[in-house]
């Protein structure tokens, strides 16, 4: 049973609208050090977490449940909870904390049960009692301090910046050079220009808080998924960080205070062009980093389980994974991305024309193919959830945002081998 | 061909963006004629528009601080442009404390109004912001459809009631009923009616004053013949009246209309700077 109190209304209520903007359903999970908010995009193309420390309650208490049927000695998995049932209790946000004396949030994960109540003026008690299902721990891993290019900015310019692009734009490019910033409309070859208006807005680096361009790039990544964020971080206060590498690579825009840090991870689009048509493995044109961004994420052994996998998902983007990105190879890594080439090559005959498939639509597939960690060699794993590793037991550092963490619930063996790499 | 204007006077700017911002609510495409001395919104009466036209003239010289044109030939010194005017109110909305706003008309993938807003910004150089709105180029051998339309030969010439309350009084009657009858006389009388099976409502308006419209004999002497009480009326589409009314953002120095009994409503709403006409044909 956990029971906690809010500091701020507003702010819990903004982040459950960033998160309802990413997908239908989120993850909570409450453990000891603080509340952690997980969700997912149904392509896989956005991961949004936010992690509320028990600083950031007036009260907050957590328990571990032991649960004797349990196999290892595991704290109570992550339940799921629907969007649509929890954001009525944060509808108008703006307005709820003059009516709200106090709210409370109690769990009780044995039961299935998730319970928000509002303490309103006037002796009014709202009681929302939500059923959640258990849930397999989503774990996004992403290296921050290896992107080579850092923005950090107030909430209020992001905003500002992004208020010129239509609320119906999908995607926006962000161009960096050392010199300027560059925020646009999406465009492709096929775009029809006679119909489509385009948004461009030049910014000077001196207008960043801090302004690092380790390499010129282009990303383009979905705006629609990032407006919740904006809209929460202003509501903090905090300083956005962007993180991002060249076009491919996911792009992170996350925030931290003491109290609590949030991080949207959005996929970006690939450069098709760049692209070598034929199907061997790369010609690296591009500077390729030892440890992959995506770490520590098992591979799979056999490379038809990524292909079964893969062919739920949209199969226009794999070709653009098969000739990037194939980074650290070893011996036994090249299983691995030989199964992509294999499907990239069926791909290929799709795709003829490299249509760039919008941003929304892509895997990222960065995480699976970096599957390729310098791990792999020691264990075997199993995937455990489609890209990202579950939760381990040591729950350690949560004041990392990402650790590497890959578990399966059947090969524990080598468990320990594995848990390091805070990357 | 060669457009580049701007505008630097904040007052100016807000008065322009109020300007499109009203032909965005009445019109989804419309051509924009420029001349040296004017700009004009027009929307011509194809069938596809309902029927509905409408004629707005501003004189470049009370918004821009540059205006310089060059239109297709010396003796033809217009240009007629096609565009969406929601693009240019988006690109406009966010420029209320611009440095400065440019537009140009360029030709990178195709014919461009490019919108450049200047912001102000913490850093040394200003923040830059370009819009860049697809528009079609209206050849000349299309220029007669967007001529100047003629005032009716009209029944009665009425002044209309406060734009807010008759706002207000149309949305709800849009809920009942699609079609609204207008119907006024030369005693600064108007009504507006609707009728439905299960219900008929009517607003009357009284002491609205009638304007004198000095015309040549014929039309003098027909309204002068005309009973000042008898009414004249037109059935028109609800939702065209309340797109006029909703997209008035500043209230006019003048608003009248003129009715030509069963044919057509002739609304003619002036500004300082902008006059607008707007014309909805009476339903069958």
């Amino acid at each position: 049973c956990i029971l906690n109190c809010f500091l701020s209304l507003l702010v819990f209520g903004r982040a459950i609208h960033a998160i309802a903007r990413i997908s239908d359903e989120f993850s909570f999970d409450p453990i000891e050090k603080g509340l952690a908010l997980r969700s997912v995009n149904s392509s896989r193309s956005a991961y949004a977490y936010v992690f509320f420390s028990s600083m950031f309650f007036q009260h907050y208490c957590w328990r571990a449940v032991s649960q004797p049927c349990q196999k290892e000695k595991q704290l109570s998995l992550p339940c799921k909870l629907i969007i649509k049932s929890v954001l009525p209790v944060f509808r108008c946000v703006n307005v709820l904390e003059r009516n709200v004396e106090k709210c409370s949030i109690y769990t009780n994960i044995n039961d299935h049960h998730v319970t928000f109540q509002l303490l309103c003026k006037y002796g009014v008690v709202k009681t929302y009692n939500l059923t959640c299902q258990e849930c397999d721990p989503l774990q996004a891993v992403f290296a921050r301090h290896m992107c080579p290019n850092i923005l950090k900015v107030h909430s209020r310019l992001l905003a500002d910046i992004m208020i010129h692009f239509p609320t119906s734009q999908e995607e926006v490019t962000l161009s960096v050079t050392p010199m300027k910033v560059c925020f646009k409309s999406y465009t492709e070859e096929d775009t029809d220009f006679s119909k489509t208006m385009l948004t461009e807005i030049q910014l000077n680096p001196d207008e960043f808080d801090y302004f690092q361009v380790g390499v010129d790039s282009e990303v383009t990544f979905c705006l629609k998924e990032l407006r919740g964020l904006l809209a929460f971080s202003e509501a903090t206060s905090v300083p956005v960080s962007i993180h991002f590498d060249v076009s491919g690579k996911p792009i992170a825009f996350s925030i931290e205070d003491m109290v609590l840090e949030a991080s949207f991870i959005l996929a970006t689009l690939s450069d098709v062009e760049k692209e070598t048509a034929s199907q061997q493995p790369p010609d690296f044109s591009q500077r390729q980093e030892r440890k992959p961004p995506w770490d520590g994420i098992a591979p799979n052994t056999e490379p038809a389980k990524p292909v079964s996998l893969l062919a739920k998902q949209e199969i226009k983007s794999i070709p653009r994974v098969t000739t990037r990105e194939v980074t650290g190879m070893e011996g036994t890594a090249m299983t691995e991305t030989e199964g992509h080439a294999m499907l990239g090559g069926e791909a290929r005959e799709h795709c003829k024309d490299f249509k760039v498939a919008k941003a929304s639509e892509i895997i990222n597939l960065q995480i699976l193919h970096h599957v390729v960690s310098y791990f792999y060699k020691r264990c075997i794993f199993q995937f455990h959830s489609l890209f990202f590793g579950a939760v381990s037991c040591k729950e350690d550092a949560i004041s990392h945002t990402f650790h590497s963490l890959a578990t399966a619930s059947d090969t524990e063996e080598d468990f320990g081998n594995v848990q390091s790499s805070q990357v | 061909m060669r457009f580049r204007a701007k505008i630097v006077d904040l007052a100016c700017l807000n008065h322009f963006s109020r300007v499109i911002n009203t032909i965005a609510k009445l019109a989804k495409t419309c051509a924009l004629r420029l001349t040296v001395s004017k700009l004009y919104f027009i929307l011509s009466d194809k069938v596809a528009n309902g029927g509905v036209s409408m004629w707005c003239e501003l004189c470049q010289g009370n918004f821009f601080d540059e205006f310089q044109m060059e239109g297709v030939a010396a003796e033809h010194n217009e240009i007629y442009l096609e565009l969406v005017p929601e693009n240019l109110s988006r690109a406009l909305k966010t420029a209320q404390n611009a440095k400065a706003v440019k537009i140009k008309l360029t030709n990178k993938h195709c014919p461009c109004l490019r919108v450049a807003v200047e912001l102000p910004s913490l850093s040394s150089s200003s923040r830059m912001v370009t819009h860049d709105i697809p528009v079609g180029v209206i050849p000349r051998r299309l220029w007669n459809d967007f001529r100047e339309p003629s005032v009716p030969d009209f029944d009665v010439s009425i002044y209309l009631p406060v734009l807010k309350t008759m706002k207000s009084v149309v949305e709800r009657m849009k809920n009942l009923s699609n079609s609204i009858v207008i119907e006024a006389n030369l005693s600064g009388e108007m009504n507006l009616k609707i009728e439905t099976d299960l219900v008929s409502v009517t607003t009357h308006f009284k002491d609205l004053g009638n304007p004198p419209w000095a015309s040549e004999d014929g039309c003098q002497s027909s309204a002068q013949s005309r009973d000042l009480e008898s009414m004249a009326e037109a059935r028109i589409d609800i939702k065209k009246l309340l797109q006029l009314l909703a997209g008035q953002q500043v209230n006019p120095t003048k608003a009248l209309c003129n009715i030509v009994s069963k044919r057509i409503v002739h609304f003619i709403l002036l500004h300082e700077d902008v006059s607008l006409q707007y014309f909805i044909p009476a339903l069958a």
